[in-house]
């Protein structure tokens, strides 16, 4: 949408993919959106006030549009009475020209919009629906037609109809309808996919009862954005064409033709091209802010944050009361993080208060179902919360050094250094762009400063100490042509490059195949062990953790509800989502049987109580758990968040039917 | 990446008939005459019929179109009917006019395109954004032609700072060469401008959030190079389409610009053959117009290959 008269197209394909993304998508939302949309909505009020005025230009106005009424003597002057703009050099009020200019502008604008929606919508819609041959054939002369510069295919039309306003007009309509057309093809293409024409179908509707009654309400959203957008090309069109001699002659007085005057007095003033200039600007910026507004209102964009922020605020010190154990390596104290609410000015907290110790050498898992804010918990160790997210804690001390308020360079150098991370989906963890082995050169070349050469060395040995076959060729491959599970490979390779103290494993092996997610685990934790690396596993499946994980922390709705050993955890569970996650681990002889999963899921974080997070979805829950809000205490060998702790006698591992808990230890 | 070039380029040719012929046959709808119109108002109806005899254009229209295909394939575009001037000779001296100036404002757009974008992404939601996304839809309203208009008044007439309109001479010095493409590249690069800051914003907006830079950061890479070395070259790839649209764009407004500088372009050219029903130059001129595109099309797609492995052929 540039004023080269080159419409910009809306990308089809994002437009639907953000109106399936949201499934509730109803009408009634689209309102107060574009509603509170103050900037398309001053470009409606513009574009009201335009078509008033061409509407009631002849009452407006004393003067004649296209003949003189006054003599040359008083040229271009403004503010003279009776003509606030002045006149153009033949002595034509200038303000009345504008007023008759709209009504060429909004009805040339009409025209060039009608014939490119006639033509383009129905011929977009039933090649998209019939497809075959003759979509290929459309398609070919659709593709051709839009690879001229739009302006050149009008004009080459305007050399075959002839010029004059309404040829013009017509030419600009017939290159826009390929734009249509495509657009409409490329919707019916995604929504002939989609569920509705199946079940319409299977309802007995014949072709064109699908296309108008089904498919055209689904695409209607990108063309009515497409077509507001078309409307500013169009006016900007009929300006262009009419300023090349092209649209609007002599006794059309349209902002194009005005311009074009202008054009001949430019060696005294500019002035006569300034209003037609405006307002030529005003309506195409009013059809423009309209039609992203509305684009808006349709769908959802993507909001960026700021790139390297997370770093963790300090509060104030309760630490004091929380002595830091002595073979500690990362100890985390008062943890929170907050989060804007989508769609209110309010906060919410997704994690909150929670402390963590991991010891030397020790591998600590830290479980919980998704939505619990585990995965948030260890981004912030590494100051990786993502804006506009905020975290704050007491203290994070790493290995005696505390990583609160360090600044985000000292920061960097723990990043990659200190501590290494392998993410939930290897595939999107890597850059498309770059080799593997360069990416996991990188921090060796940034944090130890080795030369490139060295690096690839290094870089080979990593590859093959993780079993990544042929490590010579495959370090100059590209992330694509790895399966997952051999991207994963790399992503601990690159984790484990600078030797760091600390790896967090933030669910490893849950995007990968079942077949690789025993072997992996079993990499991770030998690697760790030969090199003496803690590690933090994050998973949702406290079966996986059976084997690797020393001790263990349970994490619901935000906040840590047991922690302890991880054998004691098992066999006596001192809190009933333990408990429940015990018996949701899959048994290792009959994986087939369903599994007893805990009723519900995790509510939304503004859902959270102040009592017992967990009091809803509770088997246990009686009027105690919902009086006050329940603090971390001692019962057995844990710590634990709940009020009936002591009273309850809860199902380990034995009672619940595993009968061994190494369930994925070996690759199952 | 030779094969891909040499099948990109055989794919273009049927493009290139296509289109041809398309033209071909639309120019010969215009009412105008173009014998009537080269020998004046008073010429008699047997004057007519003897000068539309003598151009060829009594013959039928298969006929006609026939020869100009077979004479084009040989490099053989015809006669200017107007001045008979070979229309190759014309091309010669007129195409590199009106592609330095596209290719000027092509790149004024991508360096301040860019620049704006990825700034407006790297505050995204802060006020530089929020002035950046303002300015960038303000600068895609400005009617080219019109702008020219105000550039070369100000700049031109009242400042005279840079020439007003093109200098008849030809330039002695590389300076005297740029300095009346200067105004004429600004104003066509403007709304370009705007068109790629709003890509490379939105882009680049995306690629940060992806698990890549993630990845980076937690690497410990500084945020500079998370930006211009791991985000930049993914963020690219739509913005390199936008700019091959782009140049299509720019192509048709050089012609705008053209008449404000008098500029002895090809937009000139062709607007002149359209008004007159000059055939042999409209065709020319579209057919110009889109084999640059599509050059520049199969330039944007070798380039794509260096952006995103995932397309480059093994
Ligand atoms: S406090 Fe009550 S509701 Fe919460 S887990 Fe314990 S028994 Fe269940």
């Amino acid at each position: 949408m540039t004023t080269h008269l080159e419409p910009e197209q809306v990308d089809a394909t994002d437009a639907v993919a953000d109106a399936h993304d949201d499934s509730p998508k109803t009408p009634s939302r689209f309102w107060p959106r574009i509603r509170r949309n103050k900037v398309a909505m001053a470009g409606l009020v513009f574009l009201v006030l335009i078509s008033l005025v061409a509407i009631f230009a002849p009452f407006l106005t004393s003067h004649d549009a296209i003949y003189a009424t006054r003599f040359q003597d008083i040229l271009f002057s403004p503010g003279e009475e009776g003509y606030v703009l002045g006149t153009d050099h033949v002595g034509r009020d200038l303000l009345t020209r504008i007023m008759f200019g709209a009504r060429y502008a909004l009805i040339a604008g009409l025209e060039a919009v009608a014939v490119a929606l006639i033509i383009g919508v129905p011929l977009g819609l039933t090649i998209g629906y019939f497809r075959g041959w003759v979509d290929r054939i459309v398609m070919r002369v659709v593709e051709t037609v839009v690879s001229v510069p739009a302006v050149v295919m009008a004009m080459a039309i305007i050399a075959g109809l002839g010029p004059g306003l309404t040829n013009a007009m017509l030419a600009i309509g017939i290159v826009y309808s390929m734009i249509i057309t495509r657009l409409a093809r490329a919707e019916v293409f995604a929504a002939r996919e989609e569920l509705y024409v199946d079940g319409a179908r299977a309802a007995g509707a014949g072709n064109n009862r699908i296309m108008w009654r089904h498919i055209l309400p689904n695409v209607a959203p990108p063309l009515i954005v497409q077509t507001t957008l078309l409307f500013a090309q169009a006016v900007l069109a009929e300006a262009a064409l009419s300023f090349l001699g092209l649209g609007a002659t002599s006794n059309q007085a349209s902002w194009g033709r005005m311009l074009r005057d202008a054009q001949n007095s430019i060696d005294r003033t500019i002035w006569p091209a300034i209003p037609p200039g405006l307002m030529v600007f005003f309506t195409i910026v009013a059809f423009n802010v309209l039609g992203d507004g509305l684009r808006d209102a349709f769908s959802r964009e993507a909001r960026g944050g700021k790139v390297g922020v997370g770093d963790v605020e300090a509060v104030s010190k309760k630490s004091s009361t929380k002595p830091i154990p002595e073979r500690s390596l990362l100890s985390l104290r008062d943890l929170s993080i907050r989060f804007p609410r989508p769609g209110t000015h309010d906060d919410v907290s997704v994690v909150r208060d929670v402390d963590l110790d991991i010891g030397r050498g020790e591998v600590l898992a830290l479980v919980g179902e998704s939505g619990s804010g585990k995965s948030i918990t260890a981004l912030s160790l590494m100051g990786l919360v993502p804006d506009p997210g905020r975290s704050s804690a007491a203290s994070i001390v790493l290995d005696g050094q505390e990583l609160v308020n360090m600044d985000f360079d000292d920061l960097r150098s723990i990043r990659g250094k200190e501590i290494g991370i392998i993410f939930q989906e290897p595939s999107a963890a890597l850059n498309p762009a770059y080799t593997v082995g360069r990416q996991v050169a990188e921090p060796l070349i940034v944090h130890l400063g080795m030369s490139k050469a060295e690096a690839r060395r290094r870089v080979i040995e990593l590859f093959r100490e993780v079993g990544i076959p042929d490590p010579e060729k495959r370090i100059d491959a590209y992330p694509h042509q790895f399966s997952g599970g051999m991207a994963q490979r790399v992503m601990i390779a690159m984790a484990l490059s600078c030797e760091p103290k600390l790896l967090i494993a933030d669910e490893p092996t849950t995007a990968l195949d079942v077949t690789v997610q025993g072997q992996m685990l079993d990499l991770i934790g030998d690697l760790a062990r030969s090199r003496g690396v803690s590690v933090l596993l994050i998973t949702h499946d406290l079966g996986v953790v059976a084997d690797l994980a020393d001790k263990v922390a349970v994490m619901y709705a935000g906040e840590i509800v047991e922690q302890g050993e991880l054998a004691e955890v098992f066999n006596d569970p001192q809190h009933p989502y333990t408990e429940g996650l015990i018996a949701a681990i899959p048994r290792n002889e009959s994986r087939t049987g369903s599994l007893p999963t805990i009723a519900g899921v995790v509510p939304p974080p503004w859902e959270w109580p102040s009592h017992c997070h967990f009091a809803d979805r509770c088997a246990y829950v009686t009027d105690a758990c919902r009086a006050a809000s329940v603090e971390m205490r001692v019962s057995k060998h844990s710590l634990t968040r709940c009020v009936r702790a002591d009273e309850l006698d809860l199902a380990g591992v034995k009672r619940a039917g595993v009968v061994s808990i190494a369930t994925d230890g070996g690759g199952s | 990446m030779l094969k891909l070039l040499a099948t990109r380029l055989m794919a273009a040719i049927p493009m290139m008939f296509l289109v041809a012929t398309l033209v071909f046959f639309l120019a010969q709808l215009n009412p105008v005459d173009p014998a009537a119109t080269l020998l004046g108002d008073d010429a008699s109806l047997e004057a007519i019929a003897a000068k539309r005899a003598a151009m060829g254009i009594d013959r039928p229209l298969i006929v006609q179109y026939g020869d100009w295909i077979s004479s084009a394939v040989t490099g053989d575009l015809g006669q200017n009917w107007f001045n008979g001037e070979e229309i190759t000779t014309e091309l010669r001296d007129r195409i590199p006019v009106t592609l330095s100036m596209v290719f000027g404002a092509l790149t004024i757009a991508i360096i301040v395109g860019n620049t704006l974008g990825i700034s407006a992404a790297l505050k995204a939601g802060r006020w530089p954004d929020r002035l950046i996304t303002v300015v960038s839809s303000l600068g895609l309203a400005v009617p080219n032609f019109w702008i020219s208009m105000v550039f070369s008044y100000y700049f031109g007439v009242k400042l005279g700072w840079l020439p007003a309109i093109w200098p008849t001479q030809r330039p002695d010095t590389l300076l005297e060469w740029l300095k009346p493409l200067v105004l004429p590249c600004t104003a066509l690069g403007i709304s370009s401008s705007a068109a790629i800051a709003r890509q490379s914003r939105s882009s680049m907006i995306g690629v940060l959030q992806r698990d890549y830079i993630r990845t980076a950061l937690a690497k410990g890479m500084p945020v500079r190079r998370v930006v211009f070395k791991h985000a930049i070259r993914n963020a690219a790839i739509p913005v390199v389409t936008l700019a091959g649209f782009q140049l299509s764009a720019l192509i048709g407004g050089a012609i705008f610009i053209e008449l404000v500088f008098n500029i002895p372009g090809l937009g000139n050219w062709g607007v002149d053959a359209i008004l007159r029903a000059n055939i042999p130059v409209i065709l020319a001129f579209v057919m110009v117009a889109a084999l640059t595109v599509v050059l520049v099309n199969i330039l944007l797609d070798l380039s794509y290959a260096w952006l995103n492995p995932k397309v480059r052929p093994e």
